[in-house]
């Protein structure tokens, strides 16, 4: 018996080692990557192209982060994405919360029909191309609306949102304000919305790292330059970085760069920094929200 | 989130919008209100999902902008049968369904694992540190994501590469390889998605009641023992319902994250369905023939998540709905 436990601990233990090497590694490729672009983002060009960049800053320089700063229509896309995101992501809150509350009352009506309209959205849908044209036959097509509209609710969070209002917040709450001639109105401004800072904290989340991260909406339905997301932008300059003339476009970023050998040094920085200037904001949002995000969506998903 | 959403659909079939007549003054005097709430995200359903389902009739017709959509003449199935016949049909389908499949054979089983292996850790602290670091490269853009592919992956600078050469190797210029694009899109998306994928896993083995396991331990349960025994049946109804939900998307496309990884070089592989219809549909103008293709996938997708669905139902009782 006792030799049976021994050997028991024995196997937990060479479990938790094993386990403790796996999550190592885990750790180590999810962090080494963005490691390594913030690193070369601080390097000298030139010890990047010679593959010096592996473990830390080499030549620290700033000259990436000056020429990416200068180059003026990723800056004026960096501005229209705060611009959609923040209207965008307080729009979202206010539909998704509002439908949520209808739902989650029993006693509304209708509710089976409503559900439906919405589920079914979730497994079809009319595609890129009637999508399209239907768009700009509504006129919304390259107007600043259509990247703050589409997405503005998604189905999967107004079930969740649903789910949290149900299971959060005390139903004795409700029948007791509703005993005081409470309308709805009155009940969800005054009581639901200060009860939701999480759930409100987790839709934001979704929807402005949805929305900041979205290039696709803005290539589709916008032709005016200068109303385009930072995204749609970024991935221009990514077209050049994939046939490796980068150097071209970021010459035009650096105008009073002396040279073209000068301007495809800084473009082999400039991109690290990019990636750093376009992915922080959101990283930091998350940082911010990461302690609701976790109990909101723990919510959501066991209940939900 | 899936596991329980079949008892929040489930009351359609008894729906009281037949019976409105009964419905009396006194509910709407006292509830009219809500119906104000929702109505926003009513509308918004209609003209973001509703408008374009009509849109689809461009499918059976020959879109001409000055006609619009309603006025373009009937073809009946033309476009359709182009596509049959098209020289890409094939390609492009295997394409689609390949890079799926294989996509869900190595990416669906490692947020399971994952999660298993992440309950195991002990210390709350040390949990955490590593729930809230799994998470973040799900935060980082499509676009971004493809960057650093390229980046990485470049044939004179990227990391792989020097490490290739240092080991006396000569460089490969992988994003330009047709023979490399799947696995560069399936294991990005891991490093992408893995450590999202678990909080619904997480969310069910934290549900596991904790009684379970003392039982098994006064038993001599080894660790082993306790996954095999209590964790993994846990996760069976969440596992099947992840996999239902996966199967109805094996000929849909992420459209976004293909297109942006696409080069002259990887297109064999790389063209897949979404990225034809972007490229044909809006890049050329051939609306109604790209309307078709995208019709016809969606109906094979809602008619592959239905059968899944069924058969799931059937054999193990998990059902969407």
């Amino acid at each position: 018996m006792i030799g049976k436990k021994k050997k028991l601990s024995m196997a937990n233990r060479i479990f938790h080692i094993v386990n403790t090497m796996i999550w190592i590694l885990v750790m180590f490729i999810i962090l080494y990557p963005l490691y390594l672009v913030i690193i070369a983002s601080v390097s000298d060009p030139d010890a990047i192209i010679r593959g010096e960049v592996i473990w830390h800053p080499v030549d620290f320089s700033l000259m990436g982060y000056k020429a990416v700063f200068k180059y003026g229509e990723l800056i004026h896309s960096y501005g229209n994405s705060i611009i959609y995101t923040f209207t965008s992501v307080v729009l979202s809150i206010a539909v998704t919360l509002s439908a949520a509350y209808t739902l989650s009352r029993p006693k509304f009506k209708g509710k089976g029909l409503i559900n439906f309209y919405f589920v079914f959205t979730m497994f079809f849908g009319g595609g890129l191309i009637p999508t399209f044209l239907v768009m700009r036959d509504v006129h919304l097509y390259n107007t600043p609306l259509v990247i703050i509209l589409m997405g503005c609710v998604s189905v999967w969070n107004l079930m969740v949102a649903r789910t949290y209002i149900q299971s959060s917040i005390p139903n004795e709450l409700y029948e007791a304000s509703m005993l005081d001639g409470a309308s709805h109105f009155q009940y969800f401004f005054r009581l639901v919305l200060p009860l939701s800072k999480t759930i409100i904290a987790v839709l934001a989340v979704y929807y402005g790292v949805g929305k900041w991260n979205d290039y696709f909406t803005g290539l589709v339905y916008l032709r005016d330059r200068n109303l385009l997301p930072l995204q749609t932008i970024l991935r221009e300059i990514l077209a050049t970085l994939q046939v490796d003339k980068s150097g071209d476009y970021m010459m035009s970023m650096a105008d009073n760069m002396e040279s073209m050998s000068e301007a495809m040094r800084v473009a082999n920085v400039a991109k690290y920094c990019i990636i750093v200037v376009a992915t922080g904001p959101v990283v930091i949002l998350y940082g911010f929200m990461q302690k609701y995000f976790e109990k909101g969506v723990m919510i959501g998903s066991l209940k939900g | 989130m899936g596991v329980k959403r079949g008892a929040s659909t489930a009351p359609a079939k008894q729906s009281p919008h037949k019976r409105k007549g009964v419905v009396g003054k006194e509910y709407w005097k006292n509830n009219w209100q809500l119906y104000v709430l929702i109505l926003p995200a009513i509308i918004y359903f209609f003209v973001f999902h509703y408008l374009p389902l009509y849109g689809i009739q461009i499918a059976f017709k020959d879109y001409k902008a000055v006609s619009g959509i309603w006025g373009s003449a009937w073809v009946g199935l033309k476009h359709f049968k182009a596509f049959f016949e098209a020289y890409y049909f094939k390609r492009l389908l295997l394409n689609t369904f390949l890079l799926n499949i294989y996509n869900l054979l190595w990416s669906f089983p490692i947020p399971i694992i994952l999660a298993i292996l992440l309950n195991q850790i002990r210390g709350d602290r040390k949990k955490r540190f590593i729930q809230t670091t799994i998470y973040v490269p799900y935060f980082i853009s499509t676009v971004v994501l493809a960057g650093m592919l390229y980046i990485f992956l470049s044939p004179t600078s990227g990391i792989f590469n020097v490490v290739r050469q240092a080991m006396g190797f000569r460089a490969i210029d992988y994003m330009a390889d047709a023979g490399a694009f799947r696995t560069i899109y399936i294991l990005s998306g891991i490093w992408q998605g893995a450590g999202y994928g678990t909080i619904l896993y997480i969310a069910t083995l934290s549900g596991i009641d904790q009684s379970l396991y003392e039982a098994a331990e006064i038993d001599g349960a080894s660790i082993w023992q306790k996954i095999r025994y209590i964790d993994i049946p846990s996760l069976m109804p969440t596992i099947m319902m992840v996999f239902i939900l996966d199967c109805g998307k094996l000929l849909s496309s992420n459209t976004d994250k293909a297109l942006v990884m696409q080069t002259a070089g990887n297109i064999p592989t790389s063209d897949i369905i979404g990225v034809y219809v972007y490229n044909v549909g809006l890049g050329s103008g051939q609306f109604s023939y790209t309307a078709a293709i995208g019709l016809f996938i969606n109906l094979i997708n809602f008619v592959m998540i239905m059968g899944v669905n069924k058969i799931s139902k059937k054999t193990t009782d998990v059902g969407l709905f």
